[in-house]
């Protein structure tokens, strides 16, 4: 579920912060569903346990998660503000490529009717 | 918590550990690196009152360890060049270690031989020496002490019981606030489950740093500017080191991503891309900083 990349250079908790807010947009962790506990989830990374409460605390902190006391932590039910954020860093993300794009002799139309073409075959595949 | 203040050591004219202040919080898995020779042996050998330092102090929750059979029951220590009695069989072992500590549990120690595989009946002199480290590492944590110094424990561990063993030593914490002390010369094998690191060198210690903190407040730049820029342009930001290259150039900084980034495009760069640091760049720029030639200290 949660994947470790040991050759990823950035801290382990950046990373499980990122994994889950990754699942959330997606919809795999539904809205009040249960995260794993810390000990479950450090036994099965092999990690320590006070990192994954570190990024659970950062996850409670913007709102990701919520937690209920000796109970666990939750999937908060408001993801809007974590798609707004996910989308600004997309766009951000863009600029960067559109930079590239540019730089590389790309003209508008071209990277353009690429964007069209990915949403009319994936997503069109899709519906 | 350990407390080790100004501790000094000499062996005849060699100077092993150099006016050392570490603090080790519990609950935290601490860990302990530096190159060969660097005094991470000598400096366990004291935690745990074997040997008694020349000068200083170390203290486990303000008790003097050296020759005080009630601190050193809170902790088991692994140590690199094993000794076992002669003859001696890890059932022996189970009830030796049972009269030495009182929380010992039994019933762990059989589990987890069962676990690893391993014969409680054969000889220890037998085992290979991967599993003799692993009769040491379920001796020790079967001891229910609140801390366990481990020195190059995991280095004869097969990548699977090390993974084992770091699950053990992550639900110890979890569930009792163990604080595992892990002193290894190979630093990839820390990263994953220590959350502050000492780095020893030559005697001294460097840096005692929280991990994540340690990587989130490093960067690595590498840009293309416009116009030539020098460090000087970035007098306002802690520069570790800039290099150039042709165009390209590295600079390594200290500060959070985000105002690293602002910074950097300020500049108007022509291309630029932050890079997170791994534990073992992170220990070069930080000691290249403190004029040490850490080059030899990455193996």
């Amino acid at each position: 579920m949660i994947n470790i990349d040991y050759r990823d250079k950035r801290p382990i908790y950046e990373q499980l912060i990122e994994s889950i807010e990754d699942m959330t947009i997606r919809g795999i962790l539904e809205p009040d569903s249960q995260l794993m506990p810390v000990r479950q989830l450090a036994l099965e990374l092999s990690i320590n346990p006070n990192t994954i409460q570190r990024a659970y605390a950062e996850l409670e902190r913007k709102g990701i998660i919520y937690s209920v006391k000796g109970r666990g932590n939750f999937i908060s039910g408001d993801i809007e503000k974590l798609r707004a954020e996910r989308k600004r860093s997309v766009f951000n993300e863009l600029h960067i490529l559109c930079e590239k794009a540019a730089a590389a002799g790309i003209e508008k139309d071209e990277l353009l009717s690429q964007c069209k073409k990915f949403f009319e075959e994936e997503r069109g595949g899709k519906e | 918590m350990i407390n080790a203040k100004n501790i000094t050591k000499y062996f005849d004219d060699i100077h092993a550990i150099d006016n050392v202040t570490v603090t080790i919080k519990e609950g935290s898995v601490f860990g302990l690196i530096g190159s060969n020779g660097a005094g991470k042996s000598t400096f366990l050998s004291m935690l745990s009152g074997i040997i008694k330092p020349d000068s200083g102090e170390i203290s486990i929750d303000g008790k003097e360890v050296f020759e005080n059979t009630n601190v050193k029951e809170r902790f088991f220590y692994i140590s690199d060049d094993q000794y076992f009695f002669p003859n001696t069989t890890p059932k022996a072992l189970k009830e030796y270690y049972g009269n030495v500590y009182k929380s010992f549990n039994t019933k762990r120690f059989d589990l987890l031989m069962k676990g690893f595989n391993l014969d409680e009946n054969r000889k220890i002199n037998t085992f290979s020496k991967g599993m003799k480290k692993q009769v040491s590492v379920i001796c020790a944590v079967s001891s229910m002490t609140d801390y366990i110094f481990c020195d190059e424990t995991f280095d004869g561990l097969d990548p699977v019981v090390r993974q084992a063993v770091k699950s053990i030593f992550a639900g110890d914490v979890a569930d009792r606030g163990l604080t595992p002390v892990i002193a290894s010369h190979n630093l990839r094998e820390l990263e994953d489950i220590c959350d502050h690191i000492g780095l020893l060198h030559r005697g001294g210690i460097l840096l005692s740093k929280d991990l994540d903190d340690m990587k989130l407040g490093i960067h690595k730049i590498q840009c293309v500017f416009g116009t030539p820029k020098s460090k000087e342009d970035f007098n306002d930001i802690e520069i570790l080191s800039f290099e150039k290259k042709g165009s390209l150039n590295t600079i390594t900084a200290r500060g959070q991503k985000d105002e690293l980034m602002s910074r950097i495009q300020r500049e108007n760069p022509v291309f630029y891309e932050l890079l997170p640091l791994s534990l073992e760049e992170i220990f070069i720029s930080e000691t290249e900083v403190c004029g040490y030639d850490i080059k030899k200290l990455i193996l």
